[in-house]
């Protein structure tokens, strides 16, 4: 029975090398399909007796060759679906959040140790025009810090821009529904595309809550209602009596664009009107 | 295998992953590598530079690293593009480790580019490394070596370790495998065992 190796085929102990250099063979040996059942591992010797390879050196060298051909060619192609770097930039944007909140308060008490008379008692100064303030006023490591703050929080703003229309771009159907960066959010919990466009409605619904999802579970306190969805307009804006029912519609919805954005790709204008009016429609009191 | 003042060494070129250098050899760190483990605790087979491996789960490639220091050919299969990417630049500086991006669980992706190997050594955090040994058992010589690092929490993260354990071994025995050995990694690795088989 012939065997088909990555240096050849096989018969009755006489090998057929394949001519042609290391991108022909990663090629060829990404289009076949070996079956296991009648597979006989090969003699390397077979390959030295054809002349394929000088000796056992220059088996493995072409051998690696190759193989990290190969690899690079399944790498890329890893890499060239469409919410890899969806994925990055959503995380990166995250963890922006997470620092930029940690070193306004850090800054904040600073700024209180300096000035004996700073309290934010009756004032309504929303936080970046404080730092502002404290940027201006101080000098030194504090002024400096504040500045980067200031800073990274512009940075903050393109990337959650660019972030949101990327979103546009690889997940259409979701973004419609409920805005690029809520659906981005999404898809980071979910953890791809693919996995998102498996997942349920009622777990989309409450992705994002794991703790009180747990929690109910285990201790059965009552159920969250909803997870990352909750970040979306008509979720929150929703009277607190209807807002389960919102998430639920909503993440129903949601399922089904998901499963379309990753299996078809682009956005299906009568599928987002019809579910835009079935969500207003849970939205709107009974 | 190569000991200094009770440290496991393996000589080759140093600096893969930052690893401490002990007079010209690099230190392989039980705590790390559940191979180094192994030989820590006893057991293992000797590694010698005749020998033929694949390795399943070859990841960052920093074992890798050490067992193509005392063998002839590494063949070290990875599926996940990220570990890849740092196997491809150990793969690069060492002559004989082939890198192999594939699904373990499907040797069939792999089996053109495979030879016989004298050693098996897997270490995969999937659910079912019974059959992925068993179906990777065709690239095994007669006679060769199994060496499965059982991650017992991959298999079932609620089950008892030793249950896992104890449903595996037999698994491997009615595959024609016959179990030499095996053991627990503690204290250097929790919930991990190593089962040791020769093909019949």
């Amino acid at each position: 029975m012939m065997q088909s190796y990555w240096f050849g085929d096989v018969e009755g102990g006489t090998c057929q090398p394949f001519s042609g250099g290391a991108a022909d063979i990663a090629q060829r040996i990404l289009s076949r399909h070996t079956s296991i059942d009648h597979y006989v591992p090969p003699d390397w010797k077979a390959a030295l007796d054809c002349g394929f390879c000088r000796d056992r050196a220059d088996y493995i060298s072409k051998l690696r060759a190759v193989c990290v051909l190969i690899a690079e060619i399944k790498i890329r192609e890893k890499y060239k679906s469409r919410d890899t770097e969806l994925l990055q930039m959503t995380r990166t944007l995250d963890e922006l959040d997470t620092v930029i909140n940690l070193l306004t308060e850090r800054v904040v008490e600073w700024h209180q140790v300096r000035q004996p008379s700073f309290s934010r008692k009756y004032r309504r100064t929303p936080t970046h025009s404080l730092i502002r303030m404290i940027a201006q006023r101080s000098g030194g490591g504090l002024g400096r810090v504040t500045g980067d703050i200031e800073r990274l929080s512009e940075t903050r703003t393109v990337l959650a821009r660019e972030v949101s229309a990327r979103a546009d771009v690889v997940m259409p159907n979701c973004s419609a529904l409920i805005g690029g960066l809520v659906a981005a959010r999404l898809l980071l919990h979910a953890g791809g595309l693919e996995p998102l466009a498996r997942l349920p409605g009622s777990a989309i619904q409450v992705l994002g809550a794991r703790i009180a999802l747990f929690s109910h579970l285990r201790s059965h306190t009552p159920a969250p209602k909803h997870g990352i969805i909750f970040q979306h307009r008509r979720v929150h804006n929703a009277p607190k009596e209807i807002r389960g029912k919102v998430a639920r519609v909503l993440a129903a919805k949601l399922a089904i664009a998901a499963r379309l954005d990753f299996y078809r790709g682009v956005a299906d204008l009568a599928f987002i009107e019809q579910a835009q009016i079935r969500i207003d429609a849970a939205g709107e009191a009974p | 295998m190569i000991w200094i003042e009770g440290v496991l060494v393996s000589r080759g070129e140093g600096g893969v992953y930052g690893e401490r250098m002990l007079s010209g050899a690099r230190v392989w760190d039980p705590y790390r590598s559940k191979l180094s483990a192994l030989y820590h605790l006893g057991k293992g087979i000797e590694l010698t530079n005749d020998m033929r491996v694949l390795y399943l789960g070859a990841a960052h490639g920093t074992t890798v690293s050490h067992v193509a220091d005392y063998t002839e050919v590494v063949y070290a299969v990875e599926f996940a593009p990220r570990p890849m990417q740092d196997l491809l630049e150990v793969a690069r500086r060492r002559m004989n480790v082939v890198p192999i991006m594939a699904d373990a669980s499907l040797p069939e992706q792999y089996a053109p580019l495979l030879e016989t190997v004298d050693l098996l050594y897997q270490d995969v955090a999937q659910p079912d490394q019974a059959t992925i040994a068993l179906r990777n058992c065709v690239f095994l010589k007669r006679g060769g070596t199994l060496i499965l690092m059982l991650k017992t929490r991959s298999v079932d993260t609620r089950r008892e370790p030793g249950l896992v354990f104890s449903d595996t071994v037999p698994r491997l025995a009615s595959g024609g495998l016959s179990v030499r050995d095996n053991t627990w990694l503690a204290p250097y690795h929790h919930d991990h065992a190593a089962i040791i088989c020769v093909k019949e």
